[in-house]
């Protein structure tokens, strides 16, 4: 109980941190911040918009710690203010709507490559120096150094325009209502493809090789060796005694790369025009959209940390070392 | 020195990984001498299929996309290098002094490290990006170093704690040497190996980081780099209109240098950690050790 309170107050200070870099960079950049951050919204907002805008980011009559207490406010009651570009929607909402999309993304793709990841890094350190971990071990770790930005283009050009087996663009056809059918399920899935296959490739190959060094360096101890002379089969021994605790440390980078997928995933979704968080993110970046590009680093930075959270849960559940002390 | 040579010469991925390298250090070297043209000059017609004039063919600018690629290689290996060394001299200062001093200022330290590590860093990048404006690859480099560092700190500090206790370290402090000497002359020659994978690592991902803010859009759009040209491409829908060689080319270009590097960092490793080293000759002899029962089966 100790230790879940002290990594939520580590959690909240994570977040204050993120929150007070928002607060403190409009304020250290040459120039008047206000006429700063909503330069382009000049034009667009109504004076009250405006006012209400000026009072999100904490630019009240006031020192500077009263300005920060008011921007914390509106952080902790998440009111993140107007979007620029999408006016008059809130920041809020925009997000929100895009952030399902995202979600869905980096859910299933983060899912299906631990899964087939970890399975293939087994298999490599169990064969280690064979044939198939000589080759995909390091096709592994080339492969998670080439950057989803170059993936996504790549499978774009050959998939999407070379080829033509997949569509271009968007999350579903625009013909079908979103509802419960195998029409708009099936529409969804399809385009999601190429999208979802670039993010599997761009993560798979870091389980993989996380997972095939922790079972090599286990798969010297005592206690494998002991399993064998027991005469267990080979796979009791490679799963239940190497791959239960080469997989642990998996659950920790699953956790800590939760920010990298994300970031994969704005970038996959602006090649494929997919109307996730990056496709927001990017229109609003064009527009100098502040509020938004602001807001997308608390939604991000809480949803890396409840995913950290989450880890520190599961770790309890899988090492039960930890659940003793 | 002629450690490194012979281990190079029996490792595969360090020999491809090192050509790779160097076939892109000597491009960003001789980069005027291997094209005719200016980067940012209009020297053909818009969108030109590669040709023996246009090796790579033109942007929509009618820039020439192989000279754009060339002299892009400066700004990227620059950006990749120069940010690497931050991230790795940051990472290593904070690893070592916190893992050295423990108590009070190791718990400060790795709150702080943490506390970074946690913060998604692409989304902070692009924050910082947008306030400064059009940010120059210079720039660029710079919020990088200072952004990524968390990673290489929090393994460092592990490690000199593993040392902390060894009996070289024990002497040293009982003869007296300053701390700045135990750390730097005594423990950090045996975090070598780390450091190093520590710096080819972050210059992977400064390269990659680079490539990705300039092609949201954050990046000086005069600048020349890979980044830009997959901006302007994008900008351009160069696919669309069929002209993929002008976003094929920084694309290739950007994913082969990050796959020469990453070899080069799985060649470190294996040389740090012989247990990752498999050869061929030393599987057969594991085999036989791990599981007895074969022993026999070879004896019979």
């Amino acid at each position: 109980m100790v230790f879940f309170l002290r990594r939520l107050t580590f959690y909240l200070a994570a977040f204050l941190v993120a929150a007070t870099f928002n607060f403190l960079l409009p304020r250290l950049m040459p120039g008047d911040p206000v006429s700063m951050m909503f330069a382009q919204a000049g034009s667009t907002l109504s004076p009250e918009a405006m006012d209400a805008l000026r009072a999100t980011f904490g630019f009240v009559e006031g020192p500077l710690f009263m300005q920060y207490l008011a921007y914390l406010k509106s952080v902790f009651t998440w009111d993140l203010g107007m979007s620029v570009f999408f006016y008059p929607q809130p920041v809020n909402e925009v997000l929100g709507r895009a952030a399902l999309w995202t979600l869905f993304l980096v859910g299933t793709s983060t899912i299906l490559s631990f899964a087939i990841g970890s399975l293939l890094g087994i298999f490599a350190a169990w064969h280690r120096g064979g044939r198939f971990d000589s080759f995909f071990s390091p096709l592994a770790l080339v492969m998670q150094s080439i950057p989803a930005v170059v993936l996504s283009i790549l499978a774009l050009f050959v998939f999407g325009f070379w080829l033509g087996w997949f569509p271009i663009g968007r999350a579903y056809d625009l013909e079908l209502d979103p509802a419960f059918t195998w029409a708009y399920i099936s529409s969804v899935l399809y385009h999601a493809a190429l999208p979802l296959g670039t993010l599997i490739l761009v993560q798979v190959g870091g389980f993989l090789v996380t997972i095939r060094n922790n079972m090599i360096n286990l798969l010297g101890e005592d206690y494998i060796t002991m399993g064998r002379a027991k005469g267990l089969e080979d796979r009791s021994v490679m799963f239940r005694y190497g791959a239960r605790n080469a997989l642990l440390p998996s659950v920790t980078s699953l956790a800590m790369a939760f920010g990298f997928v994300i970031a994969g995933a704005l970038i996959t979704e602006v090649v494929f025009n997919y109307p996730g968080l990056g496709k927001i993110l990017f229109d609003g970046i064009n527009a100098r959209d502040y509020p938004l590009i602001q807001g997308q680093l608390l939604l991000i930075t809480l949803a890396t940390l409840t995913a950290n959270f989450i880890a520190d849960l599961l770790y309890v559940v899988l090492d039960p070392r930890l659940r003793r002390s | 020195m002629s450690v490194i040579f012979s281990v190079i010469k029996g490792n595969w991925k360090a020999q491809i990984g090192l050509g790779i390298v160097s076939l892109f250090l000597i491009m960003a070297l001789a980069a005027p001498l291997l094209s005719p043209y200016e980067p940012q000059r209009r020297v053909g017609m818009p969108h030109q299929p590669p040709s023996s004039e246009h090796w790579l063919g033109t942007t929509r600018m009618g820039h020439d996309v192989f000279t754009q690629l060339v002299h892009g290689t400066r700004t990227s290996l620059a950006v990749g290098f120069g940010a690497g060394l931050i991230v790795a001299a940051l990472g290593t200062l904070i690893g070592i002094s916190a893992g050295y001093f423990g108590g009070k200022i190791d718990e400060v330290l790795t709150f702080f490290t943490n506390v970074v590590l946690v913060i998604p860093n692409l989304p902070l990048l692009l924050v910082l990006a947008a306030f400064i404006g059009q940010a120059s690859p210079w720039v660029i480099m710079i919020i990088i170093g200072f952004t990524s560092w968390s990673w290489g700190a929090r393994v460092i500090r592990a490690q000199t704690m593993a040392l902390r206790e060894r009996e070289f370290v024990v002497a040293s402090e009982l003869i007296g040497e300053p701390k700045w000497r135990i750390m730097f002359v005594e423990l950090l020659p045996n975090l070598i190996s780390i450091v190093g994978i520590n710096f080819i690592g972050s210059v992977i991902y400064a390269v990659l980081t680079e490539a990705t803010i300039e092609f949201l859009g954050l990046g000086d759009p005069t600048s020349v780099s890979w980044g830009i040209q997959l901006y302007n491409a994008q900008n351009s829908a160069a696919l669309y209109v069929g002209a993929w060689w002008e976003i094929m080319a920084p694309c290739l270009a950007i994913g082969l240098l990050g796959a020469g590097l990453a070899l080069l960092n799985f060649a470190v490793d294996e040389m740090a950690n012989p247990r990752l080293r498999t050869f061929q000759v030393s599987k057969k002899m594991k085999r036989l050790m791990l599981q007895p029962n074969r022993v026999k089966e070879v004896q019979a």
